[in-house]
């Protein structure tokens, strides 16, 4: 492990200065794995994904594979998708419906709720001696859900999920539960590889209004989105509820960068209803783009899409990405949605596309031993932030700043050097 | 299906190649109908029916199909006036992804012509095998499917809809800023 005293001269954030050698290390990277992702929550589903009993997806934490399952019951369970015989992956497919669950290598099957219920051979070449009450599927240590969304930790230690969100929760309030019946996941998930780290996308879309007027001018100035986060006139702040989540709001009157006209119409038509639920913090500020920490990006910047940066190695992320719409929604503004969901972000989106050669570059320099010494700079309006009571958040003063950055890897480090949730 | 037809489709369907790969997209679009949808569904994995891994429970809501729906998530779901507006973002000269341009190879095979649903339409399936060269060392290969309506407009044949269906789950390209 990396020691705590080197991780500390790595992340400098009152300087605003961060070691390029994060982004690159093995063993940095490993202790990534054990001290943020086997420790702290994470996003796993939407409960709109598995209504049913015996309705199961399968997910990641970490590199840690997870099948996320309700039982016969009604109950949901996460376990690492793990058969406790050899260690094959149990569950091969992303999606489906099942009572039980059989390995594909020797056939020992598991019940929906957990239980080891089969194992060929039991009686003659166990003789009956396999404890199968004791092989059951590993469960997450907690298992919660913050308005439909589920989420699990590693770690038995770790503060109870509302806590850990914290004021948080507003935020994606703001996001998730602007009707009545909160959001569904439209069907289908956009899955490809970055040859990135994952704390670059993790920072920019937690705190990098900087780069949408250039990183992403050309789709805004052919008429997919109308680009907001990049303009300054208008408020809006980089704000963090604390424990290193972090979002990038507008201004209360701005759009959020939807160009289609029917969603335009929807949100005019919905928004009484939005400001009546989310109260007078929404008329100060409106989120649009965030990390809940350390790694699934929520938005609603043009599309209206959540996403995992599922880690990789140092050089490698995986990206899980969803497109949600509010359920009382009807046809035609939900299929729009859809449709700038795809246009927009994803792979081929307009925006997204203009990203990966960036945190890939930003990645792959880090090889250099050389330029590595020389630390990345994450000083923009440094000095210029306070906290605030209104927002119940730390804020930057001017719309664009990297304060959301300094945020996020203040966090990264503390959970880093850390041994337990009681030092944090 | 008579010959001629087949070489006529053939040579459509290569030139449309030799179009993109030479970054002619302007006289590529003009290839595509005013009602054109082009669209890439994400697949996924599932178990069949069949399978003895699992034990459904509710068969009637079961999923076995790997293709997304019309109405759900894809990778592209594009009409007429998208596609004019992806290729309007590399005339900015600020489209990132593709500055410098990436370097294509469409390899188009397994022709198959049907019948369309009127006479002036067809059904066209292809494979196709997009490699693609970006940077220094970087390659990348995109593989599938294409299932395509043409259809005969003032004598020349225009893609009408186009189906394209890739054979990765999770796609290990890094994204998608060429056309298929």
């Amino acid at each position: 492990m990396a020691t705590d005293l080197d991780l500390k001269q790595l992340v400098d954030v009152d300087n605003g200065l961060v070691s390029r050698r994060i982004f690159i290390e093995p063993k940095i990277y490993q202790q990534e794995l054990e001290r943020i992702f086997a420790r702290v929550w994470l996003f796993l589903c939407h409960e709109s994904q598995i209504p049913n009993p015996g309705d199961f997806v399968t997910a990641y934490m970490g590199e840690d594979p997870v099948l996320v399952v309700r039982d016969s019951e009604g109950q949901v369970h996460a376990f690492l998708n793990v058969c406790r015989h050899r260690g094959t992956r149990l569950c091969r497919a992303d999606a489906g419906n099942s009572g039980s669950f059989t390995c594909a290598y020797h056939g020992w099957t598991y019940r929906n709720d957990g239980r080891l219920i089969g194992v060929p051979n039991i009686k003659d070449a166990y003789y009956g001696e396999l404890q199968r009450e004791r092989f059951g599927l590993i469960p997450v240590a907690q298992l919660d859900s913050y308005k439909g969304f589920f989420f699990a930790t590693f770690d038995a230690e770790a503060p109870p999920l509302l806590e850990y969100l914290g004021e948080m929760t507003w935020y994606m309030d703001a996001l998730f539960d602007r009707r009545e019946g909160g959001i569904e996941v439209i069907g289908g998930v956009q899955k490809w590889i970055m040859p990135c780290n994952w704390k670059f996308p993790a920072e920019n879309l937690g705190g990098d209004a900087y780069h949408v007027q250039w990183s992403h001018a050309a789709a805004v100035k052919a008429g997919f989105d109308t680009g907001p986060t990049g303009k300054t006139e208008s408020g809006g702040s980089m704000v963090c509820p604390g424990n290193g989540h972090v979002m990038i709001c507008v201004g209360p009157a701005d759009g959020d960068g939807i160009a289609a006209p029917e969603i335009l119409a929807y949100e005019d038509e919905i928004r009484a209803e939005a400001d009546k639920r989310l109260g007078p913090r929404f008329g100060l500020i409106k989120p649009i783009v965030g990390t809940v920490f350390p790694n699934w990006a929520i938005l609603r910047a043009g599309a209206r899409t959540f996403r995992l940066w599922h880690p990789r190695g140092p050089e490698k992320t995986e990206v899980w990405s969803w497109v949600y719409v509010d359920k009382a929604a009807p046809p035609h503004v939900k299929k729009a949605i859809r449709l700038a969901g795809i246009r927009v972000f994803g792979p081929a989106g307009t925006f997204e596309q203009a990203d990966m050669d960036n945190w890939q570059e930003c990645t792959r320099t880090c090889r250099g031993v050389v330029t590595a010494r020389y630390a990345l700079n994450t000083q923009m309006g440094l000095g210029h932030e306070r906290y605030r009571e209104d927002l119940k958040a730390w804020a930057s003063d001017f719309r664009l700043s990297e304060s959301n950055h300094r945020q996020f890897y203040r966090r990264w480090a503390q959970l880093m050097t850390a041994k337990s949730w009681a030092e944090l | 299906m008579r010959d001629d037809v087949i070489r006529e489709v053939e040579q459509f369907l290569y030139r449309e190649a030799r179009l993109l790969d030479e970054r002619r997209f302007h006289e590529w679009l003009e290839l595509f109908t005013d009602d054109v949808r082009y669209w890439m569904p994400v697949r996924s994995n599932r178990y069949p029916k069949i399978s003895k891994a699992i034990k459904i429970l509710d068969r009637d809501r079961y999923v076995e199909e790997e293709l997304a729906k019309e109405d759900e998530l894809a990778l592209l779901d594009e009409n007429r006036e998208t596609l004019v507006g992806r290729v309007a973002c590399m005339d900015t000269g600020m489209a990132w992804a593709e500055d410098p341009p990436s370097r294509t190879r469409h390899l188009i095979t397994n022709i198959e012509v049907e019948p369309g649903d009127s006479v002036s339409e067809l059904k066209v399936h292809s494979y196709f095998l997009v490699y693609r060269s970006r940077a220094e060392t970087e390659q990348e290969m995109y593989v599938g499917a294409r299932q395509d309506v043409l259809r005969r407009v003032d004598g020349a044949w225009m893609i009408a809809r186009r189906k394209v269906i890739l054979d990765q789950t999770v796609m290990l390209a890094k994204n998608i800023s060429i056309f298929f």
